[in-house]
């Protein structure tokens, strides 16, 4: 179903790329997955698309009268429209909120992607960091620069990339270029600088559809040891050097229209950290408005991952 | 029964109402449940007996016998329960049993005694003596029985235990598990806890009452001890002492009499029979059966030796039998056993089923366990423990203000499928006093007014004969009023004087006005008092004509003993000869009114010629200087203790209900079968064996037993019979009667009902009824003529005595089983929304739909008041027109029920509460096909940027709130149906609009704490983590409204049909 309806709205790209996009997701997600499990991950997917459509039936059947907007019925234009309604819930201009959830209240997160906020591994032995590797390079597969050229736009900076008309009308996406994140784009050092202890953690703040960073001020983010000396890690590169998220990639439309959508990210390459003993380290956004001290929610606005370099 | 005793207590009890003083608490103000009032009405009683002490009963003619098979009988009897118990009970009880009941002690000489038990009977026991015994053989009370409350248990205890187990696995493996598991197994274990607490608190608080009311009270008793008089507790008798009792005295204990005056102790509430038995002897040596403990006693003073105490003395061994009958389950116990088989069955048989597709779909084991207690726990219904007891203890508070006290909560549902009652006569049936039924006097029968206020006396008082007789009545009458109650209606004074005489007095005193008055203008001169040889009575008056210097003899007796002494006979206000027509005329008036099982008075009169017998002449009745024959005839009064006015509707209807009504009674085949008629328990047009036979004029072995309808058994006949014939006649006749029972056929009569399936009720009130009560399905005592025994066997007790109570607590029972039917199919509904969540979130991976805790919230939270709340529904039909249930084939919860409501509504339920659950996912960003198979990266606490159908991305936190929102919305959607559900419950089979919306206020009550408990869980408490509840937002709330119209409808569509189509297959599979 999904399928139909994206081929149907975004005629403009090829088929494979598209598929290769999602199954690029699932890699991503499930990176640390060994292959036998990947392969049950594909078997799940087809059973999900399975079910899926059986679901789609019986809420045809059954919950005419539910004001519930469905699944977009590509064939029934009244359903349609009802979730043309239902997707203004999602965003309520007015109060500035979407999904009840602030607009302060960014979420963030950052890969390689592990299964722990705990990156464990000895410079000298690849097959402790070789995982986070293929982690980030599956995931910066996505931002090659040839793709995003081709597909996304490129729009000006400093500004919202404010997209009006129809909602359903499909959405262009900012291009956001793998080359941007300099020594952590793995172009130059394919190993992102954990072959010398250097390691590279790319940060990213999970997308919210409608959100629009605060009074157009970009977010910026900074990384210091949470607890202990401060001066363990000694110096942090940030890439793009604004360490701050540019506001043309906001706000994002939902991926239902904005379809080639590319998250901005902000890499920390942390160049001389303390080795040989845990570092722990806090990223944080900073900007006008920016929550970043929810206890609950270990997640708003901050990240907490700790570094152990053996050497 | 017991004429005497209860009589005087519920005179004495309106005497001290309408004097102003505290009156008796009105059964209606009584408190929450029925059980612990009890104690009330005994106290009562037992305080007001203390203060009346001069009235006794005692039969002054006729059926002289009985008194004497007692003493005979009584041995046989007491050995035939023995048997019984032998039967019955563990060996060494019964050996015990049998050594004590043989009573030789009254075959002794006082010498004899006086070795055997080391006193002296002028001395008495000395102190020491009297402690070491004491310590020795214990105090001289009852051990009052044990009673263990029976809690159903629902398998919660079990599930806590698993959810600790679980969570310690938990912790095992990750040490930051969290802690839901733990609250829920708190939550679950606190469940089971409340619940015992509050069957415990029930149970304990009435038996502390009695505990402390008897306590208050203590019975005292004048024993002779170290030669001096002294009054200790009755508790603190020993064997061997020498006791005084005088009138109006409870014996304290059994006693052997050494010396009476005048002494006579009714034995009514031990034997049964509504005749106390006479027991004066002049001389002591010449003392029938010891004295039992319990017998009321007496007029006079008399003096005995103590030899059994406690629960050695006959009433503690009837008492013991009647604990050591295993008391039956009651049948509503037995239908909540059942439903709660069916419940744990489908609990357990999915909650296994679904474990071992887990286990297959490779999930971790301890993850299964959690789905395991998850299905369980949603399958339990958790509240309807509680909501049962409390609908049955608002049904008792009901049925207490209609005279009914319910002891035993559950006894509240088993009158409403009783099939057969076996009524006492005594009390229950009739009004437990004696009343002038017939007069015979011209040759004529007159019938005279029975009703309770004797307000109608129609018959002809102007003939001559009549003025004669009724100045024998009044004046040959040894019974008074007690002063001081002039402004009591006449029928409610207390009367000192035995019941026949009590009966005389009032009646004189409705139809002549003060007799007080009349007698004092008859000076009485002389006096024969009744005794049991002479069988009259007699007294000699001054008359009130100042003309006539006459003394007029005035005589009453047995008519056969008075016609003896009589030449002429009054016709008309004519004295004629007694011939030999005249006496025939008498003999068949005699029979007759015999035949009526009435009990008939001579009564005649003379007088003295001035001239013999001048004013001055001295009267001397011991050496009878005066004529005690040729005296003239005046009439005879027939005396019956008659039915109460409102017993034949009550049979009437208990008939129209299905309800078999058996009689049975101590008392004579004659009397009871009058009774019986005249009550409809023998309906008018059906006959007995022996009727046919006399119609037919052939020999009573000739009659075709299936001509006859009724039945008249004797406990002679009963004796003889097997088993099977007692079946057989139990089922041939549709109206029987027992007559002259013993306390062990009373259970063997109650055991062979029970054997046809039926569900028994027992009424009596004496100690002999107490194994009987015991046995029955249901026991009912009756609240004033009732003995402390028999309250204490019975599950029930009628505080009016009276028996048209009985169908009011039919009806209350029968409607508290049609309410509790609704009550469980409301509570079963939503066990199917509950359990869905979790089998769908098995099978297709959803996000977790709704959790435990939250589960337990609509259990113990929003469910409890309005299932509470169908308790107060009005009868759908006339729940009086049709059959009782079968015990074993009308089941509370049946196959209809359970499939109309897990897999009609409940599943309806389901899906409006998946619809509301869907949309918030949906609206939140995940649509439903984006939910299917979530669940791994759902709960991965690692996976922080989880995208949704929209690209955006979740974090693990944001999941767990949303999930709770899920909960949340989830709790809304059923709690919204389940008000459709309750209002749909209201009816099995009419329409709503029939039954009428709005009747049933207690049902909006129900509503509104519904919606008012969710508000409060969802914004009260929708911080409070631990709660898993969030802030809904409105919209939410009105998703499944649709789906709850819709439930409403199809219900509706179901009773149409059943309407329409009764018998149809529809009604059979769709009606529950």
């Amino acid at each position: 179903m999904r399928r139909q309806l994206r081929s149907r709205r975004a005629p403009a790209f090829p088929y494979g790329y598209r598929y290769r996009l999602d199954d690029q997701d699932e890699v991503n997600q499930n990176y640390l997955a060994d292959e036998e499990e990947e392969a049950e991950e594909e078997a799940r997917v087809m059973v999900v698309h399975d079910l899926e459509e059986e679901e789609e039936e019986e809420e045809k059947e059954e919950e005419e009268e539910e004001e519930e907007e469905g699944q977009g019925q590509p064939t029934s234009n009244a359903l349609w429209q009802k979730l043309q309604i239902v997707n203004e819930h999602l965003w309520d201009p007015e109060k500035r909120m979407s999904l009840a959830r602030t607009g302060q209240s960014w979420r963030v997160m950052i890969r390689p992607f592990a299964h722990s906020l705990n990156f464990n591994f000895n410079v000298s032995e690849p097959d402790t960091w070789q995982h986070y590797v293929i982690s980030l390079n599956g995931f910066l597969q996505g931002y090659n620069d040839s793709l995003q050229e081709e597909m996304n736009v490129d729009c000006p900076p400093g500004q919202y990339f404010i997209q009006d008309g129809n909602e359903d009308e499909d959405k262009k996406a900012c291009q956001f270029k793998r080359s941007f994140l300099k020594n952590c784009s793995g172009l130059e050092d394919p190993t992102f600088g954990y072959s010398t202890g250097q390691p590279c953690i790319l940060l990213k703040m999970n997308r919210i559809v409608g959100f629009r960073p605060e009074l157009g001020d970009p977010v910026k983010v900074s990384c210091k040891v949470q607890r202990g000396d401060e001066n363990d890690i000694r110096s942090i590169n940030y890439y793009p050097e604004s360490a701050s998220f540019d506001l043309r990639y906001y706000p994002y439309y939902g991926k239902l229209t904005h379809v080639n959508y590319t998250s901005p990210l902000v890499a920390m390459h942390f160049t001389d950290v303390v080795k040989n003993q845990a570092v722990p380290v806090q990223c944080q956004l900073k900007g006008k408005g920016i929550i970043n001290d929810v206890i609950n929610d270990r997640f708003v606005g901050r990240v907490i991952f700790t570094l152990n370099i053996e050497t | 029964g017991r004429p005497g005793s209860g009589w005087a207590a519920r005179e004495a009890r309106r005497d001290r109402s309408a004097g102003g003083g505290a009156p008796p608490d009105p059964p209606g103000d009584m408190l929450c449940t029925a059980s612990e009032n009890l104690p009330w009405a005994n106290i009562a009683r037992l305080l007001l007996f203390q203060k009346t002490p001069e009235i006794y009963s005692v039969e002054l003619s006729g059926t002289e016998d009985v008194g004497k098979t007692d003493t005979g009988d009584g041995k046989e009897k007491y050995r035939g329960l023995k048997d019984k118990r032998l039967e019955l009970k563990k060996n060494h009880q019964k050996e015990e049993l049998k050594k004590e009941v043989d009573l030789e002690d009254h075959k002794l000489s006082i010498k004899e005694l006086e070795r055997k038990y080391g006193t002296n009977i002028v001395t008495g026991l000395s102190s020491t003596q009297a402690a070491e015994l004491l310590a020795r053989n214990g105090p001289n009370a009852l051990t009052p029985p044990k009673e263990t409350p029976e809690i159903v248990k629902f398998p919660q205890a079990d599930g806590a235990i698993l959810c600790w187990i679980a969570y310690g696995i938990q912790y095992f493996n990750d040490k930051s598990s969290s802690l839901d598991s733990v609250y829920l197994g708190c939550v679950l274990a606190l469940v089971v806890i409340l619940t015992g607490i509050f069957a415990y608190y029930q149970e304990a608080k009435s038996t502390n009452i009695m505990a402390s009311f008897s306590k208050m009270i203590p019975q005292q008793a004048l024993v002779i001890r170290d030669s001096e008089k002294k009054t200790v507790p009755a508790e603190q008798l020993v064997v061997g002492d020498i006791v005084e009792i005088k009138g109006g005295d409870k014996i304290p204990a059994d006693i052997r009499l050494l010396s009476t005056q005048g002494c006579k102790v009714d034995n009514s509430s031990l034997t049964g029979n509504l005749t106390p038995s006479l027991r004066t002897h002049d001389n002591p040596l010449e003392a029938e059966n010891p004295w039992n403990k319990m017998s009321t006693s007496p007029v006079g003073t008399a003096t005995g030796m103590v030899i059994n105490t406690g629960d050695r003395t006959i009433i503690g061994q009837i008492a013991s039998l009647a604990s050591g009958v295993g008391h039956e389950k009651t049948p509503i116990a037995i239908e909540i056993e059942h439903f709660v088989h069916i419940v744990a069955g489908v609990a357990v048989s999915i909650g296994i089923l679904f474990f071992i597709i887990a286990v297959s779909m490779k999930y971790y084991v301890l993850d299964s366990i959690i789905f395991l207690i998850g299905i369980i726990v949603a399958n339990v219904p958790e509240g309807l423990l509680a909501t049962v007891t409390v609908t049955l203890s608002l049904t008792a508070k009901r049925m207490a203000k209609k005279n009914c006290l319910v002891k035993n909560l559950e006894a509240v549902e088993t009158l409403g499928s009783t099939s057969i009652i076996c009524s006492d006569k005594t009390g229950t049936l009739t009004q437990n006093r004696m009343t002038v039924a017939h007069l015979w006097f011209d040759n004529q029968i007159f019938v005279a007014d029975t009703s309770e206020d004797h307000s109608n006396q129609v018959f002809d008082q102007s003939s001559g004969t009549w003025a004669s007789l009724s100045k024998i009545i009044t004046l040959c009458n040894r019974a008074e009023f007690r002063p001081g109650q002039e402004s009591v209606p006449i029928m409610k004074k207390v009367v000192v004087g035995d019941a026949s005489e009590t009966a005389l007095l009032k009646f004189s005193e409705v139809i002549l006005g003060d007799v007080m008055e009349i007698r004092k203008r008859n000076r009485k001169v002389a006096e024969i008092p009744f005794n049991s040889t002479n069988k009259f009575q007699l007294s000699i008056h001054e008359t009130d004509d100042p003309s006539d210097k006459r003394f007029l003899m005035v005589m009453k007796g047995a008519p056969e003993r008075v016609l003896e002494k009589c030449s002429t006979i009054m016709v008309n206000g004519q004295e004629q000869p007694l011939d030999d027509s005249t006496a025939e005329a008498f003999h068949t008036a005699y029979m007759e009114l015999g035949g009526l099982g009435e009990r008939v008075l001579g009564f005649c009169h003379l007088y003295l010629p001035a001239d013999k017998f001048p004013e001055t002449y001295s009267f001397d009745v011991d050496t009878v200087n005066f004529p005690t024959s040729n005296l003239c005839f005046v009439g005879l009064l027939s005396m019956i203790d008659p039915p109460r006015s409102t017993v034949p509707d009550a049979v009437t209807k208990c008939r129209s209900a299905g309800i078999k009504v058996i009689m049975v009674t101590g008392d004579h085949p004659i009397t009871a079968k009058a009774i019986a008629k005249s009550v409809g328990i023998i309906s008018a047009n059906s006959e007995t064996v022996e009727d046919i036979a006399k119609r037919l004029n052939i020999p009573v072995e000739q009659v075709s037993k299936r001509d006859a309808k009724a039945a008249v058994v004797t406990g002679m006949e009963l004796k003889d019979m097997s088993p099977e014939q007692l079946d057989e006649l139990l089922t041939d006749y549709s109206e029987i009667v027992f007559a002259r029972t013993s306390p062990q056929q009373k259970l063997i009569i109650v055991e062979g009902c029970q054997r046809q399936d039926a569900v028994v009720a027992v009424t009596g009130d004496g100690v002999n009824d107490s194994p009987a009560l015991k046995k029955a399905d249901i026991g009912i005592a009756m609240g004033i003529a009732g003995s402390d025994a028999a309250k204490n066997a019975a599950d029930m007790v009628l505080l009016d005595d009276n028996f048209a109570s009985i169908v009011t607590g039919v009806e209350e029972g029968r409607l508290i089983f049609d309410n509790l039917k609704k009550t469980i199919a409301y509570t079963l509904t939503k066990n199917i929304a509950e359990l869905c969540p979790f089998l769908i979130y098995i099978i297709a991976g959803l996000p977790l739909p709704i959790g435990t805790i939250t589960i337990l919230f609509i259990d113990l939270g929003t469910d409890i008041i309005p299932s509470i709340a169908l308790a107060y529904e009005k009868a759908e039909s006339d729940i009086m027109n049709r059959k009782p249930r079968h015990k074993k084939k009308d089941r509370l919860v049946n196959a209809p029920l359970a499939i109309y409501s897990y897999l009609h509504i409940g599943l309806m339920q389901a899906l409006g509460a998946f619809v509301v659950y869907f949309t918030v996912y949906a609206q939140e960003g995940f649509r439903p096909s984006a939910l299917i198979n979530l669940r791994v990266e759902w709960e991965k606490d690692s996976v922080n940027d989880l995208e949704d159908s929209y690209g955006q991305e979740w974090t693990q936190y944001q999941r767990k709130y949303l999930e709770w929102t899920g909960y949340t919305a989830f709790f809304v959607g059923i709690m919204i149906q389940q008000i459709a559900d309750l209002i749909i419950r209201k009816t099995r089979r009419n329409s709503i609009f029939q039954q009428g919306l709005f009747r049933n206020k207690v049902i909006w009550v129900g509503i509104a704490s519904q919606i008012i408990i969710a508000l409060i869980l969802s914004y009260g408490l929708g911080s409070v983590s631990a709660l898993n509840f969030t802030m809904l937002r409105p919209q939410y709330w009105f998703v499944a409204v649709p789906h709850a119209i819709l439930i409403w409808v199809y219900d509706e569509v179901r009773k149409l049909f059943i309407r329409l189509y009764p018998g149809s297959w529809w009604d059979k599979n769709m009606y529950y």
